[in-house]
């Protein structure tokens, strides 16, 4: 029995020098040895809640979330109140944006009220959700427990100088406290940043470096942010100083990979644009990118009453995961586009389905956060420069933008919209699923609303009061003379009325579709007109696969009737149906009715969905030669040249006639002898450079 | 035909004369066979394909065209064709095997799923090598076809596959593609009113491409050429890999005059000077990277306009 006690007592003394030694290694940023240890006494104790909470935070530390989350759920099995492991599991969700940390942060503080930690992160999440009031009745709670909490006074200075304050008295309490607590910095470039901010988000975490230069997620977030704002050179020093010091997380080594990636980019540039595009696509880009950048500018600077006072750069990526890199850390975006001040990156289209991605619309979307983000100096609120974007994109062309879709539906017939007041919590810390898609909706038809109702400049003049620092609640009472709850009420009783009668037919849409299809299959062409023409205006927007128009257009063509056909793809197509095949059915279908610009018209939209398409810039070519339109006809041609195709002896006969018929005979001949060096045995070409050859000697 | 810059140098654009020349008074036999599609959908699929591409052989000289689909494509249905084959063909004539279905490889063997038995590579590299006609085309577009090219591959026979090996089981689009090569007039990339063996390759091999990027599919087949009797096959057939040559000489379908010309006594001279100006380009194609720029195009430009003239001439 004594050698028993001895025994106990000797293992709990050696445990408890053992957590003790992983602390203290933890501290010396001795991770692999702390982390051996904490595996160690895991394994010795499974049932030990505190080892497991204590390791998951290491890991959490370390880049590792998901064996972090699994240690702290872990623990929560053995206790399911413990307050480290539920602060450990609140982290990790406030980390993905998740909205459940605030439920798992007040837990971990009910089970341990000491737990001033988990009330910073509550302030942390409120000022996340741009309540700065509530931010500072969180970070207060914490300061009452310890006065010592840091991380609330960092908050606390964060206020006060995203309000535009010079100095915060927080930052001198803190220094106080700590001479070298550089991570209070850090933490207020990271608010700076979160509300698109960047450039005075950068010099924050220049300050963090500089009050402890061993802080290597400040010289990380330095460098992704010095990237963003396309300062590349620096952007990779810092990341590099990161990196080596053991700053290894995802997005520091995606972003030097991403870095290393841009050698296979070629940048253009004008006086107001910078265009970077991967080699193998730029050639066929460049003229559709450049010509819609420069529209959306001038058009933009026009509605907005601004001049940019320095070029916008545009980088478009092929790959899909690189253009993630660049939107790593950032909550609630739709991950088409994202705007860092004057600097936009976005999906190529040939990084998604044909049909599934208007690249142009998103552009616009995209140009458009460039000048509400310049005009408030990106003191804006999430929900008004994202409903402003969303705005611009139907305003661009009706077509463009997003459609009713059915997550929208779901929101306003539950009635789960937010108050504008409390928008950008949606945006956020989604609660639902859809929740940010709906927002971006929601967002979008407040700006069409005050659009219609009071008129763009009254949109400006809010855009205005925003960068004067004002609040939501502010702004409108200021400019539209009502208090948020009365907008609420007028805006959704609007959107009701406007969309009651898809919202209340929503249930039974499917069904009826459903049947339509059926219909459709046993080819009873003449009920899919009769069911079809019923049920085609109950949900109007719907334009993805299998949509209503694509059944009547089918039925109509079966039974010879073209023109009908031709209408019903029309207005798929006007409404906003993107889908290419069906697009070029329409473009077939006008041209054989003689009615080539419309065809041509028709064809024209596809170039800003998906333009990787050689047979649709042959056909539009030829669409524009043959409504004499050569000088339209060349860009066309001279993409079905980028596109490299298997003819290429063709592709480039076909731009010499263009080039020809625009009187650019030089250049004409030119592409001839490349089309003729392919194919010297071309007979239509052989033809022209005779007929060239012999308008050459006339002219000599 | 395929572009013969390509292949490089003059000697190889003089083979390829001489093979066409020896092609332009033979016979091409083609076999088509669409194997068993398992379901309707793809039953209807494969026999639609090898329907396309009878359509487009039919309409061609000098062609003698056996479709085989559903029910009627077996194993002794196929034997039976080529007995007769052997039967009829001469030494210079040329015989198009295109395959389209299902395959399977047991790592060991490759089999295209028939009604009935099932035929192998080994059984049909027999049939094949019993036939007199030297100039062969194989053009295997079944699922698996790429573990067959082991057992076919062998000198004067162009074989081409879907998959780039046995292992790449699922359902295949090439043949889709393939048929397509037959009827799109863009295949004929050189222009000379034939498209080659490896013009058809490369049509079909860059559609397939193209289907699984824009439909964000992970490719499932990647299709091989061999044309050198000792080769595992190539994707890319180019001077520097060796492969090719013989592909580019393979008339595959005949779409213009350019053979009738051939026949007329009267216009051998300017056929003859035409050739002269083919081979003179050619050459000249081949000294680009060492000769300036503008020296290039130059002489390029006037050799092209005398072939243009000796074309006009040719055609009146």
């Amino acid at each position: 029995m004594k050698i028993c006690l001895v025994a106990l007592l000797l293992t709990s003394c050696a445990y408890s020098q053992t957590i003790e030694r992983a602390e203290a290694l933890w501290k010396a940023r001795q991770y692999d040895a702390a982390r051996n240890i904490f595996e160690a006494l895991v394994k010795a104790q499974p049932d030990n809640p505190d080892y497991k909470a204590r390791y998951g935070r290491l890991l959490l530390e370390r880049f590792n979330p998901v064996e972090a989350a699994g240690l702290f759920q872990e623990a929560v099995k053995i206790k399911k109140d413990h307050a480290g492991a539920l602060l450990g599991l609140a982290l990790v969700s406030a980390d993905g944006f998740e909205s459940k940390a605030g439920d798992l942060a007040r837990a971990a503080l009910a089970s341990d009220p000491k737990l001033f930690e988990a009330q910073e992160l509550l302030a942390r999440l409120a000022l996340e959700d741009n309540n700065p009031t509530k931010a500072v009745e969180e970070a207060d709670k914490a300061l009452a427990i310890s006065p010592k909490a840091l991380d609330a006074m960092a908050i606390r200075a964060a206020i006060d100088l995203m309000a535009d304050k010079t100095d915060s008295p927080w930052i001198g309490r803190i220094l106080a406290l700590d001479p070298k607590y550089g991570e209070a910095y850090e933490t207020i470039g990271y608010f700076f940043v979160l509300n698109r901010r960047y450039e005075e988000g950068i010099e924050f975490y220049r300050k963090a470096i500089a009050l402890k230069p061993d802080l290597w997620s400040a010289h990380s977030q330095l460098g992704i942010n010095l990237m963003r704002l396309g300062i590349d050179q620096e952007a990779r020093e810092q990341l590099e100083i990161a990196f080596n010091n053991g700053h290894t997380d995802k997005p520091t080594t995606n972003t030097l990979n991403l870095m290393e990636s841009y050698k296979n980019f070629l940048t253009f540039k004008t006086d107001n644009t910078i265009l970077r595009l991967h080699k193998k696509e730029a050639e066929l880009l460049r003229p559709y990118f450049e010509s819609e950048l420069k529209r959306a500018i001038a058009t933009f600077e026009k509605k907005y009453k601004i001049k940019l006072d320095r070029p916008v750069q545009v980088e478009v990526y092929p790959d899909h995961e690189d253009f993630a890199v660049r939107t790593m850390g950032m909550p609630g975006l739709g991950a088409l586009g994202v705007t860092f001040g004057y600097v936009v990156a976005m999906d190529s289209p040939s990084g998604r389905k044909p049909g599934s991605f208007h690249w142009d619309s998103t552009m616009w979307h995209e140009l458009s956060h460039v000048f509400v983000l310049s005009a408030t100096k990106h003191k804006v609120p999430r929900w008004f420069t994202e409903g402003m974007a969303v705005h611009e994109e139907t305003a661009a062309s009706p077509d463009w933008g997003d459609r009713l879709d059915p997550q929208a539906i779901g929101a306003v017939k539950e009635k789960k919209l937010l108050p504008v007041a409390e928008l950008d919590r949606g945006f956020i810390h989604p609660t639902y699923p859809s929740q940010v898609v709906v927002s971006y909706f929601q967002a979008g038809r407040i700006c069409d609303y005050i659009n219609k109702v009071w008129g763009y400049d009254k949109l400006l003049a809010m855009m205005h009061d925003f960068g004067r620092g004002m609040s939501t609640p502010d702004v409108i009472e200021k400019q539209l003379g009502m208090k948020p709850e009365e907008f609420d009420k007028k805006f959704l009783a609007s959107l009701t009325e406007e969309t009651k009668r898809t919202v209340d037919g929503f249930a039974e849409w499917p069904k009826k579709v459903k049947a339509l299809s059926a219909l459709a299959r046993e080819n009873k062409h003449d009920d899919v007109i009769r069911e079809g023409l019923a049920i085609r205006d109950l949900y109007r927007d719907y334009v993805e696969a299998g949509s209503v128009y694509e059944f009547l257009a089918e039925a109509y063509l079966a039974k010879g009737d073209k023109t009908r056909a031709i209408v019903e793809l029309a207005r798929y197509s006007e409404i906003g149906g993107r889908d290419p095949v069906l697009v070029k059915k329409l473009a077939t279908l006008l041209e054989e009715a003689g009615r080539k610009k419309e065809a041509a018209a028709a064809l024209t939209r596809l170039n800003w969905i998906y333009p990787n398409d050689e047979e649709l810039h042959r056909r539009l070519g030829d669409l524009h030669m043959a409504n004499g339109t050569p000088e339209a006809a060349i860009v066309e041609f001279r993409a079905a040249v980028a596109m490299k195709p298997h003819d290429t002896a063709t592709a480039r006969f076909n731009l010499a006639r263009a080039l020809k018929d625009s009187g650019k005979e030089d250049e004409a001949k030119e592409e001839l002898l490349l089309a003729l060096e392919t194919a010297p045995g071309f007979r239509p070409a052989q033809r022209m450079l005779l007929e060239l050859s012999k308008e050459e000697k006339i002219r000599k | 035909m395929a572009a013969a810059a390509e292949m490089g140098s003059s000697v190889k654009r003089l083979f390829i004369l001489g093979m066409i020349a020896a092609g332009l008074n033979a016979t091409t036999f083609y076999v088509t066979v669409a194997g068993l599609g398992g379901e309707p959908e793809y039953e209807q699929r494969f026999s639609g394909w090898a329907k396309d591409i009878d359509k487009a052989l039919k309409a061609a000289p000098d062609s003698k065209v056996d479709t085989l689909f559903g029910e009627a494509a077996t194993k002794p249905a196929i034997r039976g064709v080529l007995d007769r084959i052997a039967k009829e063909a001469k030494p210079e004539d040329a015989v198009v095997v295109m395959l389209i279905g299902h395959g399977t490889f047991d790592g060991a063997d490759y089999k295209i799923n028939l009604p009935g038995p099932d035929l192998t590579a080994i059984e049909l590299a027999g049939l094949l090598d019993r036939l007199p006609a030297k100039r062969q085309l194989v053009v295997n577009m079944t699922s698996a076809s790429g573990g067959a090219i082991d057992a076919l591959r062998k000198e004067s026979r162009v074989i081409v596959s879907a998959t780039k090996t046995g292992t790449e089981r699922n359902a295949t689009v090439f043949a889709r593609y393939w048929a397509e090569a037959l009827h799109d007039p863009a295949a004929d990339s050189d222009k000379n009113e034939t498209v080659s063996a490896l013009e058809a390759f490369r049509y079909a091999d860059l559609k397939t491409v193209l289907f699984y990027t824009t439909q964000k599919r992970i490719a499932t087949e990647h299709a091989l050429l061999e044309d050198t009797g000792k080769g595992e096959g190539v994707r890319a057939p180019s001077t520097e890999n060796g492969q090719g040559l013989l592909a580019s000489a393979f008339p595959l379908l005949r779409l213009g005059s350019n053979a009738t010309a051939a026949r007329d006594p009267e216009k051998l001279k300017l056929l003859a000077q035409k050739e002269q100006l083919e081979q003179q380009i050619d050459r000249l194609k081949y000294q680009k990277a060492a000769m300036p720029l503008e020296d290039y195009k130059k002489q390029l430009g006037v050799l092209l306009l005398n072939l243009a003239k000796t074309q006009a001439e040719l055609d009146k």
